[in-house]
């Protein structure tokens, strides 16, 4: 349904978004994650033509719909696309309802339509006690909520999120999801949505793209990008807690572990980085055959489990364990590594083994 | 709760110093500023005066009085209004929101004419505008073989230009810093919904930048009905007459009475505006714009048209600027208006007492009366530099130490109440307070002292807020902080205090000399013999038919207030290069 192809936008100072393509079908949840200012925004605002493409083109359905080398882009009017702004964009001398229902009104709606459109997301939502306020008198969550529902009013074809739940309180947000996910699959849309939030884009998604500095380091599905990471990078990024990566380096008598020497279990022809996921690892107040000493630095409970992070200079470990012992700031707590990393990166961060 | 807030507490229940300190304060904007008001009112309302609100609203006179004097100021206002929010807008929309090329120069040029006095501006008018109608000097144009027609040469139609000219910068600083705070996308979300440019331009932009609009246009509105200058050099040779000048006219000739009813009305006309315009920008719907992270500004590409509407704007900005200023010094340095590129003369400025030019008034170096107002003139500028900062920083400092209570409530709101005055009306209101003797005190019309506190307290809002921002830059956690180190009291005023706030306070204190060099409105109505100030022996010399030495003294004001302001600006800036990004 969207193509992109060798998309890239440049602003005059290299490259913000450089040479992604990717595809996703009808229907598609397409989740864009990445550190501030890798681009993000960028992508969105081309897909729903507010922004030129220097060279790629984007096409969706069979309707090439940007076209960066010759310049072509249909206006963001005739995409049938909504985008909900990182900014919101609510307009400030329009009351909630009013700003739901002015695009419906643009687009030609009869007035009895409009209304039972506007009471109807703005229902959705959760947010139709608001109808009659103005964006100035309502919470930054709030105006997130209008946001999403003046996006979602018209039914568009592609629905684009930029940030849509950063305002919300962790509870609401999960809320929120489930409920944009309803919408997502109720209305059968393709959406595109940004987010910093792994769970999000973990629960979220069909599809995941990770992008750094302009660049995709990965597209695949949530699962694949957890279990096979391609790149050092993606392998930090992804999962709840993220992965760990740990120096590593042949030694005399086996491998070093940024700096401790441990029985070699792998193969291993210089130094790498090697990625453990967080519930391989084991914890005990014991040194074993292969442990890493660590400081105990914070322990929190997830979903019936605990995530216990140790800390030393350089070096930092999380795991998630069945049970701790009440540990202590100041502890020494033991960390079991086990014999075959999940996966093997070269120094600067490619994929080895 | 911190350590210093209980110390702060314990002492302020210790010594009811707060008290004494609001209660001085409050008397004290109780003389300067209700004392006159009240008093101005109750003149009028005297058995033996109230007949002058009869005269002045209904009789045979009032045609005279009241209503054609009214509809003149009307019309200007509105007429200015109108102009002001149309140009300031274009310029702001310019600037603010389009790629034309210059930006930044064009933004600093249109707010350089509100710098320039109106009677400067209204005096280089007539040096090229005037007609013989009135006989003297004829103007630069028909002495090319123009013919210039009255409407242009007096009147509302140079009032109007004159004053737009004057205010236009006001509107565009009102303006500008409204569409600045609007994000673009809100017009791109505008543009997702399928709006098209009208629609997006009437639903959208119009909407949102309304309440800047009518604002600016009270503001420009408030401000061209209370001036006095332009009316009065352009508009009373042909007996044009505005509210302000009217006003001016009765007390010139002793009708004080009705003089008053026409105050009294010229600041209900002006306040009510004022206050109308304020109302907008904080009603409800003010647009203090909403956003998340990641608004952008992005510019509107203005293609093939960037080139014109830059021609446009730097005309605009050039004529009301530039032009005028260059009109007075070159028409200084000439034997007339007439004459302004042919024959050049440094008689106005240098040349001695000669019965062939000028009636024999010497240049401005030697002309006894000249030199004599510049020293008053500054001496009035220095004495209300001080009395003003003073008085400011005193309300500063009391409304910010105590924040709440029906005396804070009373003084924040008296501080504020002059800048809906007209300054001529106010004027008015201090003759009625000063006029005649209060008990052991002498009637204090005429002297010094009259002038120096009706400009201390005309000034007072300008002046609190400049304390606002000395005070805010000292107290609090900087000075806690200090206080925490443990250095005694001498050594945080040294340390902290002196240097944090004494380039603001200086700055401030010039900006009110500043204002004072320029003002006309309310001196000229408090002016005598006795009291000779620049800006009034230049008004008189324009109406006597001196145009050159009105001119020379306006550059001169010019020069001097130049000066302060440039450097005002440079200590403002050196003192909080922090605050800069
Ligand atoms: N109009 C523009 N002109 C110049 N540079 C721009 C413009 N818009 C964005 N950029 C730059 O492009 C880069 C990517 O910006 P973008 O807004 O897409 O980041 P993002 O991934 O959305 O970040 P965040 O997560 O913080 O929202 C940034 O370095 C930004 O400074
Ligand atoms: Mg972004």
């Amino acid at each position: 349904m969207i193509g992109i192809d060798a998309l890239t936008k440049d602003f005059g100072e290299g490259p913000v978004v450089d040479a992604v393509s990717l595809s996703v079908p009808q229907g598609a949840f397409l989740v864009l994650v990445g550190p501030s200012g890798c681009g993000k925004s960028t992508m969105l605002r081309m897909l729903a033509g507010l922004e030129k493409p220097t060279s790629g083109t984007i096409t969706f359905g069979d309707v090439k719909v940007s076209d960066g080398e010759s310049g072509w882009t249909i206006a963001p009017s005739r995409r049938d696309t909504g985008l909900v702004f990182q900014s919101y964009a609510l307009w400030p001398h329009m009351t909630v309802a009013g700003n739901v229902d002015w695009p419906l009104k643009v687009a030609g709606l009869d007035k009895a339509e409009r209304s039972t459109r506007v009471a109807e997301v703005l229902g959705l939502l959760g947010i139709e006690q608001l109808a009659r306020r103005y964006p100035n008198e309502i919470s930054g969550g709030q105006q997130q909520r209008v946001a999403i529902a003046r996006m979602i009013a018209p039914k568009p074809k592609i629905m684009l999120f930029d940030e849509p739940l950063s305002n919300l309180d962790a509870k609401l947000r999960v809320e929120m999801r489930s409920e944009l996910m309803r919408v997502h699959r109720a209305t059968g849309a393709t959406s595109v949505y940004v987010t910093h939030d792994q769970v999000e884009a973990m629960t979220m998604a069909s599809h995941v793209a990770v992008l750094n500095r302009g660049r995709i380091q990965q597209f695949g599905t949530p699962r694949d990008l957890v279990a096979d990471p391609a790149t050092a990078f993606v392998a930090t990024f992804v999962g709840t807690p993220p992965a760990n990566l740990i120096e590593v380096e042949p030694a005399q008598d086996g491998i070093a572990f940024a700096g401790e020497i441990l029985p070699a279990s792998f193969p291993l022809d210089g130094p790498a980085q090697a990625m453990f996921l967080p519930e391989t690892l084991r914890v005990s107040r014991e040194a074993g055959p292969r442990t890493i000493a660590l400081e105990f630095a914070e322990a929190s409970p997830v979903a019936g489990r605990v995530m216990v992070t140790g800390a030393r200079a350089g070096l930092r470990l999380t795991a998630v364990v069945d049970d701790v012992p009440g540990f202590m700031p100041g502890d020494t707590l033991y960390f079991a590594i086990p014999e075959v990393p999940a996966a093997l990166f070269s120094v600067d961060g490619e994929r080895l083994a | 709760m911190t350590f210093s807030g209980t110390i702060a507490r314990v002492r302020a229940g210790q010594l009811p110093q707060g008290l004494v300190l609001k209660l001085v304060v409050l008397a004290l904007l109780g003389v300067l500023v209700a004392a006159p008001l009240m008093r101005i009112v109750l003149e009028t309302l005297a058995p033996d005066a109230i007949g002058a609100w009869t005269d002045v609203i209904a009789s045979r006179l009032s045609r005279n009085l009241l209503w054609v004097p009214l509809s003149n100021t009307l019309i200007l206002g509105f007429g200015t209004a109108v102009i002001c929010v149309a140009a300031g807008g274009f310029l702001a929309w310019l600037v603010v929101m389009t790629d034309v090329p210059f930006r930044r120069t064009i933004a600093v040029m249109a707010t350089l004419p509100f710098m320039i006095p109106g009677f400067a501006t209204a005096l280089a008018w007539t040096t090229l505008f005037r007609n013989n109608r009135l006989g003297g000097q004829s103007g630069f144009l028909e002495s090319l073989g123009l013919t210039i027609p009255d409407w242009l040469s007096w009147g509302i139609v140079p009032s109007l230009v004159v004053l737009s000219a004057h205010y236009y910068s006001l509107a565009f600083a009102i303006i500008a810093a409204a569409l600045a705070s609007i994000n673009s996308d809100l017009v791109e979300a505008a543009q997702m919904a399928g709006a098209r440019r009208a629609r997006i331009l009437s639903g959208i932009v119009l909407p949102v930048a309304l309440p800047a609009l009518l604002s600016a246009g009270a503001l420009s509105f408030a401000e061209a009905v209370s001036n006095f200058a332009i009316p009065a050099i352009l508009g009373l040779p042909v007996r044009m007459q505005t509210m302000a000048t009217r006003l001016y006219g009765l007390i010139e000739i002793g009708q004080s009475g009705r003089g008053f009813v026409i105050a009294i009305l010229l600041i209900a006309v002006s306040a009510f505006f004022l206050w109308l315009g304020m109302r907008v920008i904080n009603g409800r719907r003010t647009f203090a714009t909403i956003t998340g992270k990641g608004g952008r500004a992005k510019r509107m590409p203005l293609g093939a048209a960037r080139w014109p509407l830059f021609a446009f704007a730097a005309a605009i900005c050039s004529t009301t600027t530039i032009i005028p200023v260059l009109v007075l010094i070159i028409s200084s340095l000439s034997t007339s208006s007439s004459q302004l590129f042919s024959s050049w003369t440094l008689h106005y400025w240098l040349g001695a007492s000669n019965p062939d030019f000028a009636q024999g008034q010497a240049g401005i170096v030697h002309n006894p009366f000249i030199l004599d107002a510049i020293g008053t003139t500054v001496t009035l500028g220095l004495v209300v530099a001080v009395t003003g900062t003073i008085v400011g920083l005193l309300v500063a400092y009391t409304l910010a130490r105590y924040r709440t209570g029906l005396a804070s409530g009373a003084i924040e709101q008296l501080s504020f109440v002059p800048l809906l005055l007209p300054g001529i009306g106010f004027a008015a209101a201090y003759i009625a307070l000063f006029g005649t003797p209060i008990g052991p005190f002498p009637a204090l019309y005429g002297t010094l002292t009259l002038l120096v506190i009706a400009a201390t307290a005309s000034l007072i809002p300008f002046a609190v807020q400049s304390g606002r921002a000395v005070i805010q830059q000292v107290s609090g956690d900087l000075e806690e902080s200090a206080r925490l180190t443990g250095a005694g009291f001498l050594r945080r005023l040294a340390a902290i205090t002196v240097p944090l706030a004494a380039r603001g306070i200086v700055a401030g204190a010039l900006l009110i000399f500043v204002k004072i060099m320029r003002e006309l409105a309310l001196v000229v109505v408090l002016f005598t013999p006795a009291t000779p100030v620049l800006a009034v022996l230049a008004y008189r010399y324009a109406s006597e038919g001196f145009a050159q030495f009105a001119n020379a003294i306006a550059v001169v004001i010019l020069a001097i207030s130049a000066l302060a302001t440039i450097l005002a600006n440079i200590l403002q800036n050196r003192s909080q290069p922090w605050l800069k990004s």
